[in-house]
């Protein structure tokens, strides 16, 4: 018998694709139009943000103050296992399904009328994975009969809806590099390519580079993309398109390089510009001294053009950021009535301490004020828009320090946290007002010198963060937009790490590292209802409306970056408790009206 | 009297399920508590009968409990569409399932076992009529709620379904071809540990055809090894494998065939 052997190295499933299998439209199925129109309908959510500008706004009215009172819990859901830690995580619901993620990159699908389970899937992760600030996820996006989230070794996983199998998984970038993925992709239309799932990418702390890839959601096939940092090339349909910017126009040297700029916080897209929004996380390393120039596009919003990716407009909230003040945070659209005027504006709460409002069909900036106390590191944002930089307020250069190790430590406020961290706020359509979880506190910071090396902190800084106050550190406060103006504000004493919700009820929901999942009068602040549910809560809350009735839930489970980052914010949060559930409620038969 | 109870419970539950048409099952020779379980779970529909032309080769004790070794031949029947097999007592029972389209009614396998355990094997053929083969096979426990020896390495990913592979000849009508595949074959049972195993193989010809698809679960040992003896012509040709994991991880290669010329 004659044998042949064969030693083959079988490439994974980089180089290989699966066709998805094309699904024939049934009722069940999400449209791309349902997702466009899902802020509208309160019978299901189906994107990250109760539609694509990510108002996070219902309209839903049917539970209201007066019977909120009545909220009780109709089950909750454990995510199981040993792996709780922060749970992140926004649900979808569609016909009378739930989807929701967890730490560690699981995900699960329960049937919301008895709370059991359908299906759970976990990513295999390997050993090696780099995730900076705790193993979280925070959403899905869903279309067709697919279910789609990002992992954390920097992967994007299709699933069946129906069945939790996976139909295609393609990678975002090199997790040994440091690159991983928490946010929820984000769907948009598109006239040459169809319906794209969009995502950013994590890892700003070991000098990856940001960018937003484009997919093809039935293949995984990608169809652009764009890094943030200039002097990187972007890729259309499989060739290179153009580069970011001007290669050195704002980066001295090679830095660029490894530049940072993550987009980790995903995007927001508004039908009527037809634009993609999305932020950019801090220059690398921080170490500001080792970068001069502006370093486009880090700590800024970026304006993309979904049928080709390209840059339509940016804006820089920190030019040459010195502090981590990333400016991923949600870019939410809305219109503003200012002086008789419709303005096609849209909102940002800044790390940095300043609440933005563009004009967001070109980017021009329409006001910056103050959301959090005692700014020390600018004085103000000039008429353009550029911050007023406070000089002696950045971090000292370490080669001006007397043994070249350690430059001048200074007290930064906000510190690297930031005002806002990633956790949404959002805007209410019946009150004009942003509802913006917010977080009063400083740090002490300094430079050290920092070279790149693949895999390991790029950061050149140490640093500790300090509250302002003794009696709290969170505050969720009511802004208007067209004046900049805090029309009340909640204190709590721990740092805030959830997302908000408002509805046409009147009310505002949080959560808080306490436990409590709260709501408020929208027009005053007043704590109208509180439910403890056992474990912090840094996720963002939902509403929706099953068989007339209206429906809360929220994801529950302690962590998140402020257990691991906090320095002296620990003396209020190391006493909680992890966990790892979602809770659903409702009002009971018959209360409803009382 | 708890396997009893356990048994009649079952039994009604077929009953139940399939009416008062329900099928006869014959006696299982390995004396399985749970054999109709096994049927009912995995054999649903047509009769079922014992039949010696099923030979399930396996070692009366295993001496490595991760790694029994399994052959089926079922190349003495005919028109056979599909061949399943179970160990009735894993935790997980169903191991694997393949459909030789174009290929002999034979498989090679390594699996797990939890313990000591009946080995049954049902071929189905064309007309519906399940055929039965089994063995024990001793066992000690574990084998499948223990970590797979590869997370020992913390790179184990980078190797992921690295392949070796080799097809020869037993006829001038078919090839013999034995892979083993690098591949933890996570049941999910270990602590922390979730499932990930390769689930969905298939051999094509040179013109894309299929000649045998297979479908494999958690049982399955760890770095797989399969043996399966594809219908081919006499002349040289170049089989196409193609696999899947369930990440969607895909691991597909081509395999020569020599010539049957020197047999």
């Amino acid at each position: 018998m004659k044998r042949k052997h064969t030693m083959l190295a079988v490439a994974s499933t980089l180089a290989l694709g699966v066709a998805g299998v094309c699904s024939t439209a049934v009722a069940a199925d999400v449209s791309i139009e349902d997702i466009m129109n899902d802020q509208a309908s309160g019978g299901d959510i189906v994107s990250y943000g109760l539609g694509p500008r990510g108002q996070r706004y219902s309209p839903l009215s049917t539970l209201n103050k007066e019977n909120i009172k009545n909220l009780y819990p109709v089950w909750s859901f454990s995510f199981g296992g040993e792996k709780q830690r922060g749970q992140e995580s926004q649900p979808l619901i569609k016909d009378g399904v739930m989807y929701v993620t967890g730490s560690y990159s699981r995900m699960w699908a329960i049937d919301i009328a008895t709370g059991e389970e359908l299906w759970q899937y976990d990513a295999r992760l390997p050993e090696g994975i780099l995730p900076c600030c705790d193993v979280v996820n925070r959403g899905a996006a869903i279309l067709g009969d697919k279910v789609f989230f990002g992992t954390l070794d920097a992967k994007i996983v299709a699933l069946d809806a129906k069945t939790g199998k996976v139909i295609w998984r393609k990678r975002i970038g090199d997790y040994e590099a440091g690159y991983s993925y928490t946010a929820a992709p984000l769907i948009v239309p598109t006239e040459a390519h169809g319906p794209l799932i969009l995502t950013g990418n994590s890892g700003g702390e070991f000098g990856i580079v940001g960018q937003v890839d484009a997919r093809n959601p039935d293949t995984g096939e990608l169809v652009w993309s764009r890094p943030t940092i200039e002097g990187h090339m972007g890729t259309l349909n499989g060739e290179e398109s153009t580069m970011t910017g001007k290669k050195n126009e704002t980066w001295a040297g090679d830095l660029w390089q490894n530049g940072g700029g993550a987009t980790w916080l995903g995007g927001t897209y508004d039908p009527d510009t037809q634009l993609a929004y999305f932020g950019t996380g801090n220059p690398a390393p921080w170490n500001s001294h080792l970068r001069p120039g502006d370093n486009k596009w880090t700590s800024a919003r970026i304006a993309i053009d979904p049928e080709n990716g390209e840059i339509v407009w940016g804006f820089q909230s920190t030019p040459h950021d010195g502090w981590d003040y990333d400016g991923v945070n949600e870019f939410i659209s809305f219109d503003m009535e200012k002086d008789g005027e419709t303005i096609k504006a849209g909102a940002t709460a800044d790390r940095n301490g300043f609440f933005y409002v563009l004009d967001r069909t070109n980017g021009e900036f329409i006001s910056a004020t103050p959301f959090v106390r005692d700014i020390t590191w600018a004085s103000g944002v000039d008429e353009n828009g550029r911050p007023l930089f406070n000089p002696e307020n950045r971090p000292g250069n370490p080669a001006e320090s007397a043994d070249g190790k350690k430059g001048e430590s200074i007290f930064a406020v906000p510190g690297f946290l930031g005002a806002k961290n990633w956790m949404p706020m959002a805007y209410s359509q019946k009150t004009s007002n942003f509802y913006i979880p917010s977080n009063e506190w400083g740090m002490d910071i300094w430079n050290e010198p920092i070279t790149y090396k693949k895999g390991a902190a790029y950061l050149g800084a140490g640093f500790t963060i300090k509250p302002l106050f003794d009696d709290y550190i969170g505050s969720l406060k009511a802004v208007d937009p067209s004046t900049g103006e805090i029309k009340w504000e909640y204190k709590n004493k721990a740092p805030l790490w959830g997302g908000v919700l408002t509805t046409a009820g009147g009310l505002v929901f949080t959560g808080t590292p306490e436990g409590y999942l709260k709501a408020f009068d929208d027009e005053t602040g007043e704590e109208l209802w509180k439910f403890q549910t056992g474990t912090g809560i840094v996720s963002s809350p939902i509403t929706w409306e099953q068989d007339g009735e209206q429906y809360v839930a929220i994801v529950t489970g302690w962590g998140g970056a402020v257990p691991l980052w906090g320095g002296e914010v620990a003396k209020v949060v190391s006493y909680l408790n992890q966990g790892g559930s979602v809770w659903v409620f409702k009002v009971p038969e018959g209360l409803a009206s009382r | 009297m708890k396997s009893v109870s356990r048994i009649a419970v079952v039994f009604c539950m077929m009953l139940f399920s399939t009416g008062l048409l329900a099928r006869q099952l014959p006696e299982d020779p390995l004396d399985s508590v749970m054999w109709e379980a096994m049927a009912e779970r995995f054999m649903p529909e047509g009769d079922i009968v014992f039949d010696e032309r099923v030979r399930v080769m396996a070692p009366l004790s295993a001496e490595n409990q991760f790694h029994v070794p399994i052959t089926v031949d079922a190349t003495a029947l005919d028109d056979v569409v599909e061949i399943v097999a179970m160990a009735d007592l894993n935790p997980i029972p169903l191991v694997m399932s393949l459909r030789p389209s174009e290929a002999l009614a034979f498989v090679g396998f390594r699996l797990k076992l939890q313990q000591t355990s009946p080995i049954h094997v049902g071929v189905r053929t064309r007309d519906g009529v399940w055929h039965v083969g089994g063995a024990i096979v001793d066992a000690a426990g574990g084998g499948c709620t223990a970590p797979a020896a590869a997370h020992g390495n913390s790179n184990w990913m980078k190797t992921l379904g690295e392949t070796r592979a080799f097809a020869g000849r037993d006829t001038d009508h078919s090839a013999r071809m034995t892979l083993r595949m690098r591949h933890p074959m996570d049941t999910g049972l270990a602590a922390g540990i979730p499932a990930f195993y390769l689930n969905e193989l298939a051999v094509r010809d040179d013109e894309g055809n299929i000649l045998a698809e297979i479908d494999l679960y958690e049982p399955v040992s760890e770095n797989p090894t399969l043996t399966l003896k594809p219908r081919v012509g006499p002349e040289a040709t170049v089989l196409t494998v193609s696999s899947r994991d369930t990440e969607g991880n895909i691991f597909n290669f081509p395999l020569d065939v020599p010539a049957a010329t020197g047999l």
